[in-house]
């Protein structure tokens, strides 16, 4: 009932079986000043999102009754509203065929509740900013990208990168807070013949690194999802 | 009492030889008796022709030497009986000579004639036995389900077409042979043991006169399989038995026919295990994957529900807020220790594949560091990384769990604040990469015990860890193909503040990283 509070009130969908981890989930949702909405299964699930019209859905993807990514595509075939999955680790095919599906973002069980929180928070402005229509210049550290004139400077100094490079970039920063897959940053930037040479990827994002980062052996902002893709984690996100 | 020229020694025609004898005596000699009332109304050449008609008879049902028996007695009766003067060998007419000599002569070849007609027609009826007998084996064989089986079949053709006995010999897994059944067949004297082996092992064939005894008794047949050998078929002749030394042809069909069975159950039997196999790994894969569900989601409640407390705007006590963070802590811990459990279940297994792509060491790294900021705490992580290293070839996933492990246990064994160091070099086509920590270093002489599971390198009681992560550490590693050492921190190496506790080293092989083209426009 968004009309009866006063302030504006965010919807989360919360898809999760375990009572215990919904509750403390609810509990701290809404210490946040969040509406959570529960489901227990994915059915459920899908008919919750179609009427309670969330603006994000978490879903466990180790449901009983069925396939995670199955969900996220049926869902994504109707809504943009951003997903976030939870998943086991040492289950990096099940996290990849979830975000190739759809999903913007996963954490690994057990996860932090503000880790959790802060993740949600960075989905629901970037789904914002993308309703806003994003800003030309992206600043990070002490390197600014404007993307309308293709110039990249780092303290002051112009940066130069080749073309691939600022495409990787672009599509990291389009798709800021986001965990982008190997494949996808692979079809996005070089098409789909290259998907076999992953190591294509590497090299020029550790090159990216080595131009923007101040240690690009521990990078801030263009950050490894080991097993899975890369994300590009804007300075105000980054966790306390 | 054996007949020469006649290999065969079935029931049937050793009959026929027992009535060809006595005929060979009788028959010429009935002939002459019924003849002795006609002789006046018989002309001689009719007489003659009775006695040629019996030793066709003769040569038919008996043996050639019955034949010959049969052509010589006739002449003799004939002379003695019918040819004047009576009861005598002497001859009134001259011309009888010629008659004897050409009745003996046409007695004897025709009784050669007809013996090897019957000769020939016997062979064919015994080879029609035998390959009815050899499709009776091979439906037999085809049915057998175990080798012990196959081995009875063999056995029983043997007894009834050979009257002999046999034993198989099937190799184990190293080769060596042994006798399938014992008790069915012959028990092998240690030379024919000896024999057999060799005959296996090189493919050859033994007969009797290579194992010393040259009467034929015994022979060796190697079951030559498709791929390779299955076992030899060892045969022995019974006593009373015709040698084996004719039925060579026969006993190499029966060979095989053997080999082919065998090596049937033998591909039965692999299949069966692999299939087995394969439940079995996938039995352990969802027992695995179910534990491990099992296990976070409780876990995931524990930690969740503990930071909630510890979040609480309510509560006021700052001790029951450090009471909330301790049982975080110790969640995540548990965490850990069941991951690397599970881990480790998984690894040994052998259900984990490795997933190896060329990466970038750094990149690796790096993650391993994000991956571990918890736990290192106010450690210090000091990178020495050559710009040049050359991408390897590794699981990134199972290598940022290793180094991480290492990052970890250095940190959990070295003071708080000291400096960790991780740095990594080229060295004899491996990449070698060390991290190295200040603390008190592995108990010297008991360094590879270290990679034992739930060894220990310190015995105090104050860090806890199963000292499964380094164990986990050198399955992966070996699974790369690398090593895995753990030393001590060589005194004074590099120009910087030496530390002086442990060190690991890995060392993974460099393969041939593939050519990235370097695009256009890239700065030198």
């Amino acid at each position: 009932m968004r009309s009866g509070s006063p302030a504006f009130r965010q919807t989360l969908l919360l898809i999760e079986d375990d009572a215990q981890i919904r509750r403390f989930l609810r509990q701290s949702m809404e210490n946040e000043g969040f509406d959570v909405r529960e489901a227990t299964t994915l059915a459920d699930g899908l008919v919750d999102a179609g009427t309670a019209r969330p603006d994000l859905v978490v879903l466990d993807l180790s449901l009983p009754d069925g396939d995670g990514k199955q969900f996220v595509h049926e869902f994504r075939s109707w809504a943009q509203i951003p997903v976030l999955v939870l998943s086991a680790r040492s289950a990096e095919g099940e996290k990849i065929a979830a975000l190739e599906a759809g999903a913007d973002d996963y954490l690994t069980k057990p996860f932090s509740t503000g880790e959790l929180l802060a993740r949600v928070r960075a989905l629901l402005r970037r789904a914002a900013a993308t309703r806003e229509g994003e800003p030309a210049t992206v600043r990070f550290g002490d390197v600014v990208v404007d993307r309308s004139r293709r110039l990249v400077s780092r303290a002051g100094q112009p940066v130069h990168l080749t073309d691939i490079e600022y495409r990787i970039l672009l599509c990291l920063l389009g798709n800021a807070d986001r965990v982008v897959t190997q494949r996808q940053l692979l079809t996005e930037v070089w098409g789909q013949a290259y998907l076999e040479r992953s190591h294509y990827l590497r090299i020029h994002i550790s090159h990216l690194r080595q131009k923007l980062e101040e240690d690009s052996a521990r990078p801030r902002f263009i950050l490894t999802e080991t097993g899975v893709g890369y994300r590009f984690m804007p300075p105000a996100n980054a966790p306390d | 009492m054996r007949p020469d020229g006649v290999i065969s020694s079935h029931p049937v025609v050793r009959r026929r030889w027992r009535l060809g004898g006595l005929s060979a005596a009788l028959l010429p000699s009935a002939i002459a008796l019924v003849l002795w009332p006609l002789a006046s109304w018989l002309a001689p050449a009719n007489i003659v022709m009775v006695f040629l008609l019996g030793v066709v008879v003769v040569a038919y049902y008996g043996n050639r030497r019955a034949g010959v028996v049969a052509a010589v007695l006739s002449v003799a009766l004939f002379d003695f009986l019918y040819v004047p003067p009576q009861f005598s060998f002497a001859v009134n007419d001259i011309q009888y000579l010629l008659t004897f000599a050409v009745m003996l002569a046409v007695a004897l070849t025709i009784g050669q004639l007809t013996n090897a007609l019957r000769q020939r027609a016997d062979d064919a009826e015994q080879r029609a036995t035998e390959r009815a007998a050899l499709f009776g084996l091979a439906a037999s064989l085809a049915g057998s389900m175990t080798r012990e089986m196959c081995a009875d079949s063999v056995a029983s053709f043997l007894r009834d077409q050979l009257q002999g006995g046999c034993t198989v010999l099937v190799p184990d897994d190293d080769g060596h042979l042994s006798p399938l059944s014992e008790a069915t067949g012959y028990a092998l004297s240690q030379a024919e043991r000896a024999a057999a082996q060799t005959a296996y092992d090189r493919s050859a064939e033994f007969d009797a006169r290579q194992l010393g005894r040259d009467d034929g008794e015994r022979v060796l047949l190697v079951l030559r399989g498709a791929t390779r050998n299955r076992g030899v078929l060892a045969v022995a002749a019974a006593e009373a038995a015709p040698s084996l030394a004719g039925r060579i042809e026969l006993l190499r069909a029966v060979a095989d026919l053997l080999a082919t069975a065998l090596e049937r159950i033998h591909y039965v039997e692999v299949a069966a295990q692999s299939d087995l196999v394969m439940r079995d790994e996938r039995l352990r894969g969802r027992i695995l994957a179910a534990l491990s569900h099992d296990v976070r989601t409780p876990l995931t409640s524990i930690f969740g529900l503990a930071e909630s407390i510890a979040r609480s705007p309510q509560l006021a006590d700052p001790r029951l807020r450090q009471t909330a963070q301790a049982l975080q802590d110790q969640a995540m811990r548990l965490n850990t220790m069941v991951s690397n459990v599970l881990d480790m279940a998984r690894l040994q297994s052998g259900s984990v594949r490795l997933r190896c792509e060329w990466q970038p060491l750094e990149e690796v790294v790096g993650a391993s560091i994000r991956h571990s900021e918890p736990a290192l705490g106010d450690h210090q992580v000091e990178l020495q990384l050559p710009a040049d290293l050359p991408l390897l070839h590794i699981d990134a996933v199972l290598m940022e769990r290793v180094l991480s492990n290492l990052l970890e246990n250095a940190a959990k064994y070295s003071p708080a604040g000291s400096r960790i160091r991780l740095s990594a070099q080229m060295q004899d086509e491996c990449a070698e990469i060390c991290v190295d920590d200040n603390g008190p270093g592995f108990a010297a002489g008991r360094e590879s015990e270290l990679f034992e599971l739930f060894e220990r390198g310190v015995s105090e009681g104050t860090v806890s860890g199963m000292g499964i992560g380094l164990a986990i550490c050198k399955t992966i590693v070996e699974a790369h193909g690398g090593s895995i050492d753990a030393t001590r921190v060589p005194p004074a190496t590099d120009a910087g503040e030496a530390l002086r506790g442990a060190r690991v080293v890995i060392r993974l092989p460099l393969g041939t990283p593939p050519l990235v083209e370097t695009e256009m426009g890239e700065q030198p």
